[in-house]
């Protein structure tokens, strides 16, 4: 991908780019009628929840395959992208509670052994839109969230490579993302120990291929089996603190109340926590809400996670949860990343179905009926369900 | 809000009022007396589509907008509680949900700028 998207310098450039591509290629592909369609080189058939900043969510049909490809890829950006990075002028830096500061190049980096890790990223805010009372943020669906195989040192590599301090707690990494006005940066930390897990990368790859602009390039933080805001893009600078960061997107950002609370009622920062691993989830990617089905044998099919847990069990119910049956999970399988699963479905006659799926993971987490609401609609997690009707 | 000089708002202006309708990739806000106000305090920062998608209270929109003030929108504080009025009767729960578009399904096209743009 040639074009970066996004960037406030590149904005008016793009945009007028943008508008004559959408034309096009609606014109070429003959896109349905009413369904309008906007021009993101490398991205196809994504859902805009916002156009600049990027904000893309993949739809729950894409979940088929085990490695989501990077064209279907969801992308979920707080700020303008940065507007072009010179690979030869790229440096990260580490600095903070270490013996001895470091500046990498890209060339640096290529050095350290690599480590790839297969790691389901979800945002913590999918599936927002279906908090009732709804709360602010970007409204998404089911889709913010894939599955790709990332590569690239281990972040505890590079930090034993500076020497860190007895005094390290946390580690802050900021990325180069362009802020507007006086929007606080994005810039957000994570513990030592996890920092320090080798599981935690600065990836240079991804699915086998350089980052694109949209996911980092050139580099970006992994933090498997977390919320994606731990997962920093576009990495400059690594900071290590005897605290965690400060700013907006720790307090009150990315924080989910200790207890359950009421929508509209005050929550103090000390009753609550920052967001850390993925709950236990599944999604039916078919068929899909609304569909009219044939007639005959059908496949109910979908994904699976449980951010740092395995996903043990996942249960299909065809007959709006009075019921439940073990779907067979899919092949491929490695730890923070998300299975497969399919249940044969034979419907015994025409009409309304609702189908429901459950998962289950290692530590004993089931899939609840209902998402427990939350101010900001972190991790819903409710059982997936559509709504099917049959044919005669 | 971003600090673009003068003459560079005014081409942003222009561009987004030529690109406005079906084929633009940026969302609009709806027609009222605050759509031209609005649309300068909050989409130097973000297209309207952040703003069109949600669903929310006054309470919520109040607590939004003064957020939004704070982080650099630029909003006479006379037009700020119409302003509220505006998003919380145009965006308020009850609303339908907003739908979507998509990006193109595959690969796009090359297209070459010729004269206008």
């Amino acid at each position: 991908m040639e074009i970066e998207m996004g960037s406030r310098r590149e904005f008016l450039r793009t945009a007028s780019a943008g508008a004559l591509a959408a034309l096009t290629s609606k014109t070429l592909l003959g896109a349905a009628a009413g369904q309008a369609t906007i021009s993101v080189p490398g991205k196809e058939g994504l859902i805009v929840r916002s156009y600049r900043f990027l904000d893309l969510e993949t739809p729950v049909e894409y979940m088929t395959d085990w490695i989501t490809p990077i064209p279907h890829f969801f992308v979920r950006n707080h700020m303008f992208e940065p507007a072009e990075i010179d690979a030869k002028e790229w440096t990260l830096g580490i600095g903070g509670e270490v013996d001895k500061p470091l500046s990498l190049t890209l060339a640096d980096l290529a050095k350290i052994p690599v480590y790839s890790v297969t790691n389901t990223l979800e945002c913590a805010g999918n599936g927002r839109s279906q908090q009732s009372p709804r709360v602010p943020g970007i409204q998404w669906g089911k889709g913010a969230v894939g599955n790709a195989r990332f590569s690239g040192p281990s972040l505890k590599s590079l930090l034993e490579k500076a020497g860190v301090k007895d005094t390290a707690k946390h580690v802050v990494f900021r990325g180069s993302d362009v802020v507007p006005g006086k929007v606080p940066p994005f810039i957000r930390s994570i513990p030592i120990e996890k920092a320090m897990d080798v599981d935690t990368l600065v990836a240079t790859h991804m699915n086998g291929a350089a980052l694109t602009p949209h996911h980092g390039y050139p580099a970006r933080v992994i933090t498997p089996g977390w919320a994606g805001a731990a997962s920093c893009k576009w990495l400059t600078q690594i900071t290590v603190q005897d605290k965690p960061a400060d700013g907006n997107f720790m307090l009150p950002g990315y924080r989910m109340p200790n207890q359950p609370v009421k929508p509209g009622e005050a929550v103090k920062p000390e009753d609550t926590h920052s967001v850390t691993g993925l709950a236990v989830k599944s999604l039916i990617a078919g068929p899909i809400d609304g569909a009219k089905l044939k007639p005959g044998s059908q496949v109910v099919r979908g994904v699976a996670w449980a951010g740092e847990a395995d996903i043990t069990r996942v249960e299909v119910s065809t007959d709006g949860g009075a019921s439940w049956n073990l779907a067979q999970l899919g092949k491929d399988q490695a730890k923070y990343a998300w299975r497969l699963w399919s249940y044969p479905w034979k419907p015994a006659r025409s009409g309304d179905y609702t189908i429901l799926s459950r998962a289950t993971d290692s530590q004993g987490r089931v899939q609840p009926d209902a998402a427990v609401w939350n101010p900001s609609g972190y991790f819903y997690d409710a059982c997936d369900q559509v709504k099917v009707y049959v044919q005669a | 809000m971003c600090r673009l000089n003068g003459s560079l708002l005014i081409f942003a202006l222009l561009s987004a009022q030529a690109m406005v309708g079906e084929n633009s990739p940026f969302a609009e806000l709806p027609v009222g007396p605050l759509q031209e106000k609005a649309t300068a305090a909050c989409t130097s920062c973000h297209e309207a589509r952040i703003i069109v998608q949600q669903r929310l209270s006054k309470a919520a929109w109040t607590k939004e907008m003064d957020k939004m003030i704070k982080w650099g929108a630029e909003v006479d504080s006379k037009d700020r509680d119409g302003l509220i009025h505006y998003f919380s009767t145009s965006f308020g729960p009850d609303q339908a949900t907003y739908e979507a578009p998509r990006t193109a399904a595959h690969a796009s096209p090359k297209v070459r700028l010729k004269g206008k743009h």
